[in-house]
C-alpha cells in the first residue's frame, strides 16, 4: 500500500492494472482520454500484460471489449458523451449476453451544441440496459470501485458487466491523494475470472441468435432479478473490500449518509458535488439547521430498502440532479427518489443544475439548501448559479 | 458428394441439419464448405443477417462451430476481440466473422477498415448476395447497376462497390474472391487464408433465388455462370502478388469471354435492362478487368 498524488484518469488506470487485465479495447474521448493513454504508456514500458485492441470507434471498442471477454479473459474499456452514446447498441448486447465487463465513464454533456464539460445525462441515459452502475465521488473511490467492479461482475450470482461514472475533469484531471494497494492484496481480493459462457473451440455454443418470445422474456427477467440479488453481492464484497484493501474507505453499503441520523432535512446527490453538500451542510449545521446528506452511489441496482430507511422521518427531501430528463418535470434522480419516498416524506424538491459544465459553488448550495428549509415554492427549479441570457430559438419561418 | 471433394475436405461437418435457411440458399452452401475447409478450431462471429436466421432458433444452434452473433457494425472488432484474447490465453483459434454484403460494404465498413488496418489475426468472411435479403431484398452498396430491388424498383443507379479491390488497398496478407459455383476453388482458397497470419479477406458470391429472381435448383449454375461471363472475377491476392485463378483465366482477353447477356438473362432482377443499360455494365466488366490486368 502507498500514497501517491494522482488523478481520477489514473487512479482507473492503475486499478486496471492491479485487476490484471487481458484485453482492453481503447478509443479517445475527452475527458476519459487519459485513461487509456496511461494504460498505453504502461504497456509500452512493460508494466502491464494486457492486450491493447486501438480500434476505430466506440462502437468497436465496446465490441472488442466483449469479444475478448466472451472468450474468457478480463476485458476493459472506458468512454464519455458521445462516445457513450455511440457505444449505446453495444452496451445492450454486452447485457443481453450476461457476460461480465467492466467500464468507467468520464461523465461530460451530451451535443448539440458541442460541450466537454461534467454532467451526468450520459451516465443516467444507460441505466435501463441491465448494467451495474456506480459512480465515484472522488479519485480513491473511482479506484476502489474499478477494482470490485470485476469481482462484482463476476461473481456468479451476478453475471452483468458494471460501468463506473466519474465526474468528467472535476474528478478525472484532478489530482488528490490517492492509497493505492499492492498487488499481492488485489490477488488475494479478486480471485481467476469466472463467467457463465466461454466462446471456446473445445464446447460449440452459440451465443445471441434467435430467441423466441417467451425465452426472450424470461431472459430479460433474470436480468431484472440478477440486477436487485446484487445488491447483497455488492455489500457483501464492499465488506471485504474495506477490511482487507482500504480500511479508510467504507463500502459496506451501496449508498453514503453524512449526519443524516438526527437530519430534519436530507440533500440527495451523486458524484463530486456531494463533496461540497457536505460543506454546504456543516455551514447550515452552525446555524442549528439539522440537515444531512444521502449521496447515492450505486443507480443500479437502487437499493429501495437503504434509501427509504435513510430518509424516513425527514421533513424535506432536497434532490440535486446534475442531469436531465426532459419532458418529465424533475431530473432522473428526482424521479427515481419521488418513486421511492413520495409516501413517506412530506415535501420532495428538486434543482437541476451544473449542467455542461455550469460552475456549483458550495455557496451557491449553501444558498440552495438555505432556500429550501425556508420553503421552496417550486417543486423543481433549474438553477443557474450566475445571470445568464436566455437562449431562444428565432422566430420560424415557412420553408417551401 | 459427387464433386471429388473428398479427398480434399476436412471431415468436419461445419452445418448440421434443420437449418432455417430457404431452398437453394447459396449462403448454407458457403458454410458447409467452409467447414471442409477450415475443419475445426474456429470461432464464427455473425453479424446480423440471413446467417442470423439460417442457424435456426435458441436453444438449438445448426452451426456446429461456438458462434457468437453481433450487432450488424460490430463483427471484425468483435472478432479482434476474441483473437486478442485467445492470444493472451495461448490458444490456435481462427476466428472468422461471417457477413452478408450490407454488413460489409455498408454498415460494417468502418469496423472492418479498422480492423484491417490493424491487421487483426481474423479471416473476414463476405458473403455477397448483393442485397439485403434477410429484410426482403433492398439495395445494398454492393448491389450492381441496373438490378431491381424492393428499394430500386426502377432499377440500381449506380455501379456495384468493388469490396475486393477496396481490401487490396488495406495492404493485408490476403484477399481472395471465391463463388459457391465452385466448391474447390472456394476450399483451397479457405485452407490457405487458415495458414497465413493476419488480416484475411475472402469475397464469396452465393446468388440468391428470391432476390434475384431464378428458379431454386439454379443457385450453382448462376453462381458458375457469374464467373463464365467474367462479371465475377477469381483471384487471390498475397502479400502483394495478385493471382488470377484458373476458372477466370480466360476474362483476360476480351475475346474469349462468355457475353454477359447469358448472366443477365437467367435471372428476373435485370429483365428491365435497355441496351444501353447492358452497356453499362459490360463497361463495369471492362474496367475491373483492366484493372486487375494492371496489377498482374
Amino acid at each position: 500500500m502507498m500514497r501517491k498524488i494522482i488523478s481520477g484518469n489514473e487512479a482507473v488506470a492503475l486499478g486496471v492494472k492491479l485487476a490484471r487485465v487481458g484485453v482492453t479495447g481503447i478509443y479517445p474521448i475527452t475527458p476519459q482520454t487519459t485513461i487509456i493513454e496511461k494504460l498505453a504508456e504502461m504497456k509500452a514500458k512493460g508494466e502491464i500484460d494486457t492486450e491493447i485492441v486501438r480500434v476505430e470507434s466506440e462502437h468497436s471498442a465496446m465490441a472488442a471489449t466483449f469479444g475478448a471477454a466472451l472468450a474468457g479473459v478480463r476485458a476493459f474499456t472506458a468512454t464519455a458523451s458521445q462516445g457513450l452514446l455511440y457505444m449505446h447498441e453495444m452496451i445492450w448486447w454486452v447485457a443481453g449476453s450476461r457476460v461480465p465487463v467492466v467500464m468507467v465513464v468520464g461523465t461530460r454533456a451530451v451535443g448539440a451544441p458541442w460541450n466537454i464539460w461534467n454532467e451526468h445525462t450520459d451516465f443516467t441515459s444507460e441505466r435501463d440496459s441491465g448494467w451495474i452502475m456506480a459512480f465515484a465521488s472522488n479519485p480513491q473511490e473511482a479506484l476502489d470501485l474499478t477494482i470490485q467492479a470485476f469481482r462484482i461482475s463476476e461473481d456468479e450470482r451476478v453475471f452483468l458487466p458494471m460501468m463506473i461514472g466519474m465526474d468528467g475533469f472535476i474528478l478525472s484531471h484532478t489530482k488528490t491523494n490517492v492509497l493505492i494497494p499492492d498487488q499481492d492484496q488485489i490477488d488475494g481480493f479478486l480471485p481467476p475470472r469466472r463467467q457463465p459462457y466461454v466462446i471456446d473451440p473445445e464446447d460449440p455454443l452459440g451465443m445471441g441468435n434467435v430467441f423466441p418470445p417467451e425465452g426472450y422474456m424470461r431472459l430479460r427477467e433474470s436480468i431484472d432479478s440478477s440486477l436487485r440479488n446484487s445488491e447483497d453481492v455488492i455489500r457483501e464484497i464492499g465488506r471485504e473490500y474495506s477490511k482487507k484493501i482500504n480500511p479508510l474507505g467504507d463500502y459496506s453499503t451501496l449508498n453514503v449518509s453524512y449526519k443524516l441520523d438526527d437530519a430534519d432535512y436530507a440533500v440527495v446527490a451523486m458524484g463530486a458535488w456531494a463533496g461540497d453538500a457536505m460543506e454546504a451542510i456543516d455551514v447550515l449545521r452552525e446555524k442549528g439547521i439539522r440537515i444531512g446528506l444521502l449521496r447515492i452511489r450505486y443507480l443500479r441496482p437502487w437499493s429501495e430498502k437503504e434509501i427509504r430507511e435513510a430518509l424516513k422521518d425527514k421533513k424535506g427531501v432536497l434532490v440535486l440532479d446534475r442531469s436531465t430528463s426532459f419532458g418529465r418535470y424533475g431530473g432522473p434522480l428526482y424521479v427515481e427518489i419521488k418513486s421511492t419516498v413520495s409516501d413517506i416524506i412530506p415535501s420532495i424538491k428538486g434543482v437541476v443544475s451544473g449542467l455542461g459544465g455550469v460552475t456549483v459553488t458550495k455557496n451557491d448550495l449553501v444558498y440552495l439548501f438555505n432556500k429550501f428549509v425556508e420553503g421552496m415554492r417550486e417543486d423543481v427549479i433549474w438553477y443557474y448559479p450566475k445571470e445568464v441570457g436566455k437562449v431562444e430559438l428565432r422566430t420560424p419561418r415557412d420553408i417551401e | 458428394m459427387s464433386l471429388g471433394l473428398r479427398g480434399i475436405l476436412n471431415k468436419h461437418n461445419a452445418i448440421l441439419s434443420g437449418t432455417s435457411a430457404c431452398p437453394g440458399c447459396p449462403e448454407n452452401m458457403a458454410m458447409r464448405m467452409l467447414g471442409m475447409g477450415l475443419g475445426k478450431d474456429v470461432v464464427l462471429v455473425v453479424v446480423a443477417g440471413c446467417s442470423s436466421i439460417i442457424q435456426g432458433n435458441a436453444p438449438y444452434n445448426a452451426y456446429n462451430f461456438p458462434t457468437v452473433n453481433v450487432a450488424f457494425a460490430a463483427g471484425p472488432a468483435t472478432a479482434s476481440g476474441l483473437a486478442r484474447a485467445y492470444k493472451q490465453r495461448g490458444k490456435n483459434v481462427t476466428v472468422v466473422v461471417w457477413a452478408g454484403d450490407g454488413g460489409t460494404a455498408d454498415i460494417g465498413f468502418a469496423s472492418l477498415s479498422g480492423a484491417a488496418e490493424r491487421n487483426e489475426n481474423i479471416l473476414y468472411l463476405c458473403v455477397d448476395n448483393e442485397a439485403y435479403m434477410n429484410s426482403g431484398g433492398q439495395r445494398s452498396g454492393s448491389t450492381p447497376f441496373g438490378a431491381i430491388t424492393s428499394t430500386t424498383p426502377e432499377g440500381k443507379k449506380e455501379n456495384k462497390k468493388n469490396l475486393p479491390f477496396l481490401m487490396i488497398a488495406h495492404n493485408v496478407p490476403y484477399v481472395a474472391t471465391a463463388s459457391v459455383g465452385y466448391p474447390h476453388d472456394y476450399i483451397e482458397k479457405l485452407k490457405r487464408a487458415k495458414q497465413i497470419d493476419g488480416f484475411k479477406y475472402l469475397h464469396v458470391l452465393t446468388p440468391d433465388p428470391y432476390g434475384w429472381l431464378f428458379d431454386p435448383s439454379k443457385t450453382v449454375e448462376v453462381a458458375k455462370l457469374a464467373v463464365q461471363t467474367c462479371y465475377w472475377p477469381l483471384f487471390e491476392y498475397i502479400n502483394g502478388k495478385l493471382e488470377i485463378s484458373s476458372e477466370s483465366l480466360h476474362c483476360l482477353d476480351k475475346r474469349t469471354r462468355r457475353p454477359i447477356r447469358d448472366f443477365l438473362s437467367i435471372q428476373g432482377r435485370f429483365k428491365k435492362l435497355s441496351e444501353e443499360q447492358i452497356k453499362v455494365l459490360e463497361q463495369y466488366v471492362d474496367s475491373m478487368w483492366e484493372k486487375l490486368k494492371s496489377m498482374l
